[in-house]
């Protein structure tokens, strides 16, 4: 049975159980959020989602709060306003700034930044020195953290344990000292770690990155949307591209692709071979001296099509295999097999996973 | 099976089913993001229940784990049949209304009782009765399995094993249950699909099947062979033999991935003409006549299907390296240069035009709409069909699907004296099949830089190995180094290894015996030994 919420007035269908948050979005109703992320259990943690619902007399976090019918909810009034702006003070008393005075834009958006410039002036606080750690030694590959950007949000924490399961990084130590941290401080790869990526994936401030990554970039990288050429699952990617190169690669948002934000070590990691040194860049015959050289695209394409017609002449098209691949397109796997049967005659024709 | 090669049910029906049996699937290395939807599920409360030789990720958190010994799946499935039917658990609607020959299968595992299961496989027979109820009482309850159960002799076997407990409990067309193939590369749905098969034109039309032959002769004005072609396990036998003569090789490194590959190396010594097509300057290059270079998936436009029949974009967002160019562009002009009038596509969304007009359950696919829409699965027979989630609602597609009756056959390369180990061979978390692309990374290299062999403590112990201590590992085909990782992961007298390492090349060992419909090889069996490495020591 649906039942009714009242968002700012306007009355909106909700399911039981949903929560305030939930049914405000759906509305267009703006309530911020820093630790909300819709694959995990909601926190309550980072209080950017508070908002007002009579018969309460304190805010609530819209993201754990479940609405009930006949609910009346206020998503933007003076008493939420002026809590934004504490909270903003608060949160930008403990990180670092830039010069503006704000926290540093990163090459995802910094969600913090975001929500600090739209808060209103900030309350004028002495800095806190907050004497958080990183992990001294950890020298994996690609996950950076720094902890002067890190608001103990513990998404990165939670999605661990609830979404990949393995409970690498915990928060660790107490008061001021509490950081994002792993049994005894070792680095991930001494950890259950699989460097999926995800902690850098779903933090709001940019406190988890990828180290080999720009941080930040002059110029807003291209995102363009394609899928991940790896495995099966058929992960929707976006490829950041900069200058020409693949800078990084990232996920589309949770809901809306079969991977729900999801990416492992390899899609999110291992692009390093699209611009490596080893790439084949031209051509190549052997020749009379039993090695390979360089030669132009006329003289390569002549070459193999006459070589596959000479074998055909003297032995049959039965003598002649075309193997296609499945790592490469569904349309260049047809124009293999209409080669091999159309041009050919053979229906010698199969790829690398008979399976 | 039931009319379709596929994934019958969608990854995102995974998270609300009740009940998992994950079998010969080591999802959460092999399917990161699969393992991701297994897990979201197991945390809401559905049962899990994993038969495999090894002590895996999943297995950790499983109601059941079944850890058969390699190669005796169809003992074990036909056991759990057994249970079912003898338990009264099957769904006899289902079974009138959708199904025939039945008793086939009734009759054959009646023999098959869970004490003498347990004492082929090694399974304790409770388990395996607990498992048959689990799966038959259970209503949304999917299978999900890949190469563990294919890559034997008889993994055409177990896979119908797989779909007599899906026909005999009803399991089909009814959300996060079926059966569900986990396809093991980014296009290998959409390889087959395209026809890249000796037996099928797109869409598993066959060319055996004189019809399908004048429609795509009508298509492509040229004459067809009726025959049957070679597929690549017999290719490759043949090409040693010296019946194939001329080889065209794309995207694959047949040197490090085929099964036997000292085997496959004789062969390509033998052929008089080799084209390779790729984006790296692979093995098989070695003995390439020409070698053509390729843009990888960033470079290039296109659609990737992927295991749950989705057709996804790729779009091209860099340039390709140097004269690099688009294997789509590379095959129009070889097709040209061998004389045939190839069309000059545009671009690749012709093609998949082509392609969707001459199959009917494509016809509804186009780069527009998957462009506009995102992914659309398979059947999507027309410009508004939403495509298709679940398969087989409302009964199998083809109607009434047939129970196969399956008699146990032991895998081709048994354990003896001189071999005593059973050798399965895998993939890893971080690397990816050949490797020519994730060793090219930092982090996979810093988890696993180097081939290693994984070794109960029992074995080790007997055959004197320490952790870590480099070891050759030989069967009657070849002979590889590697490193020795003891870990009770696995059950004694079984070893494992994994298949990425070109210096060390697995697949020297492996058993190129094939199965007798697919022909795709045992890597998952074969007989091998440990010994020390004297040279090593020495060094």
């Amino acid at each position: 049975m649906p039942i009714t919420v009242h968002i700012d007035g306007q009355p909106a269908l909700a399911e039981p159980g949903e929560t305030v948050l939930d049914v405000a979005r759906r509305v267009g109703a703006d309530v911020p959020t820093l630790c909300h992320d819709p694959r995990l259990e909601p926190a309550g943690a980072c209080r950017s989602c508070l908002v007002e619902i009579v018969g309460q007399r304190r805010l609530q976090p819209a993201c754990a709060f479940r609405a009930t019918d006949g609910m009346q909810v206020t998503t933007d009034s003076e008493r939420v306003r002026r809590h934004r702006q504490v909270l903003m003070s608060l949160y930008l008393a403990d990180q670092a700034l830039d010069d503006d005075g704000l926290p540093p834009e990163t090459i995802d958006g910094n969600q913090l930044r975001a929500l600090a410039l739209r808060s209103g002036p900030l309350l004028d606080l002495p800095p806190v020195q907050a004497p958080r750690q990183a992990r001294p030694h950890d020298d994996n590959p690609y996950v950076g953290f720094d902890p002067d950007r890190c608001i103990l949000c513990a998404r990165c924490v939670r999605y661990c344990d609830e979404v990949e399961a393995v409970s690498a990084i915990t928060l660790s130590e107490r008061g001021a000292h509490t950081t994002i941290g792993t049994n005894g401080m070792v680095g991930l790869k001494d950890t259950t770690c699989e460097l999926c990526g995800g902690c850098i994936a779903t933090c709001p401030t940019g406190a988890m990155y990828e180290k080999k990554a720009p941080r930040l970039l002059a110029e807003p990288v291209q995102k363009v949307r394609s899928t991940c050429n790896f495995c099966g699952v058929g992960c929707q990617v976006d490829l950041n591209v900069s200058g020409g190169r693949v800078v990084k690669v990232t996920s589309p948002p949770p809901g809306q692709t079969v991977n729900d934000g999801n990416l492992c070590v390899k899609g999110r990691f291992a692009y390093d071979f699209i611009h490596h040194e080893d790439r084949l860049t031209e051509p190549l015959v052997r020749g009379p001296d039993g090695q390979l050289h360089p030669t132009t695209w006329p003289d390569a394409l002549q070459r193999a099509a006459q070589g596959l017609r000479r074998v055909e002449k003297k032995w049959g098209s039965r003598a002649l295999g075309f193997v296609s691949s499945s790592r490469c397109t569904g349309e260049e796997n047809y124009l293999v097999q209409k080669l091999a049967r159309a041009a050919f005659g053979t229906n010698n024709c199969h790829q690398c996973a008979a399976t | 099976m039931f009319g379709a090669g596929a994934m019958t049910n969608s990854i995102p029906e995974i998270r609300d089913a009740d009940l998992l049996f994950v079998i010969g699937s080591n999802t959460t290395e092999a399917h990161p993001i699969i393992a991701m939807e297994m897990k979201r599920a197991v945390q809401r409360g559905a049962r899990l229940i994993v038969a495999d030789p090894r002590k895996i990720w999943l297995s950790e958190v499983a109601d059941l784990h079944l850890q058969l010994r390699p190669g005796t799946d169809v003992w074990l499935l036909n056991a759990i049949a057994h249970v079912i039917l003898a338990e009264g658990l099957e769904d006899r609607a289902f079974i009138a209304a959708h199904t025939e020959r039945f008793e086939d299968v009734r009759a054959a595992v009646a023999d098959y009782t869970p004490e003498g299961a347990e004492a082929v496989t090694g399974v304790p027979a409770e388990h395996i009765r607990q498992a048959a109820r689990l799966y038959a009482t259970t209503k949304k309850a999917g299978i999900y399995y890949t190469l563990g159960i294919t890559e034997h002799t008889h993994g055409t076997d177990n896979v119908y094993c797989l779909a007599n407990l899906v026909l005999m409990t009803g399991h089909l067309g009814v959300r996060s249950a079926g059966m569900n193939p986990l396809r093991g590369q980014n296009n290998v749905q959409g390889a087959n699909d395209a026809g890249a098969s000796p037996i099928y034109y797109p869409g598993y039309q066959k060319v055996s099947d004189p019809a399908s032959r004048a429609k795509f002769e009508a298509a492509w004005g040229v004459p067809l062979s009726p025959d049957e072609g070679m597929n690549l396990n017999v290719m490759m036998k043949a090409m040693e033999r010296g019946e194939i003569k001329g080889l065209f090789v794309m995207g694959e490194d047949i040197v490090l991935s085929e099964p036997n590959v000292s085997l496959v190396e004789e062969g390509l010594n033998q052929v008089e003409f080799l084209v390779v097509q790729d984006i790296f300057l692979n093995e098989t290059c070695r003995f390439a006549d020409v070698v053509l270079p390729a843009a990888c998936f960033a470079e290039k436009d296109g659609v990737f299907t992927n295991t749950d029949r989705r057709v996804q974009r790729v779009r091209k967002a860099v340039e390709p390296p140097g004269q690099a160019r688009a294997d789509w562009e590379i095959l129009c002009d070889l097709a040209r240069a061998a004389g045939y009038p190839m069309p000059h596509y545009e671009s690749p969304a012709e093609i998949y035009a082509e392609l969707s007009s001459l199959v009917p359950n494509y016809g509804g696919i186009s780069h527009a709409r998957i462009d506009a829409e995102g992914g659309l699965q398979w059947p999507c027979p027309s410009p508004d069909h939403p495509g298709t989630a679940t398969l087989h609602q409302g009964g199998p597609i083809k109607g009434r699907a047939s129970f196969q009756a399956v008699a146990y056959r032991p895998s081709d390369e048994l354990p003896d004296e001189d071999y005593p180990l059973v050798l399965s061979t895998g993939r890893t978390l971080y690397h990816y099949n050949a490797a020519t692309q994730t060793r090219r990374d930092s982090g996979p290299t810093m988890k696993q830089p180097e081939s290693f062999v994984e070794v109960h403590p029992s074995d080790a112990r007997r055959l004197s190995l320490e952790d870590g201590e480099w070891v050759r590992v030989s069967s009657r085909r070849g002979e590889v180094g590697a490193r020795v990782v003891v870990t009770r992961k696995m059950r004694p007298g079984c070893i494992w290894m994994p298949l990425h390492f070109a210096e060390e090349r697995v697949n020297r060992l492996t058993n190129d015996a094939g199965d007798s419909v697919t022909g795709t090889g045992e890597y998952k069996v074969c007989a091998a030994r440990i010994h020390k490495d004297a040279l090593r020591a020495a060094k």
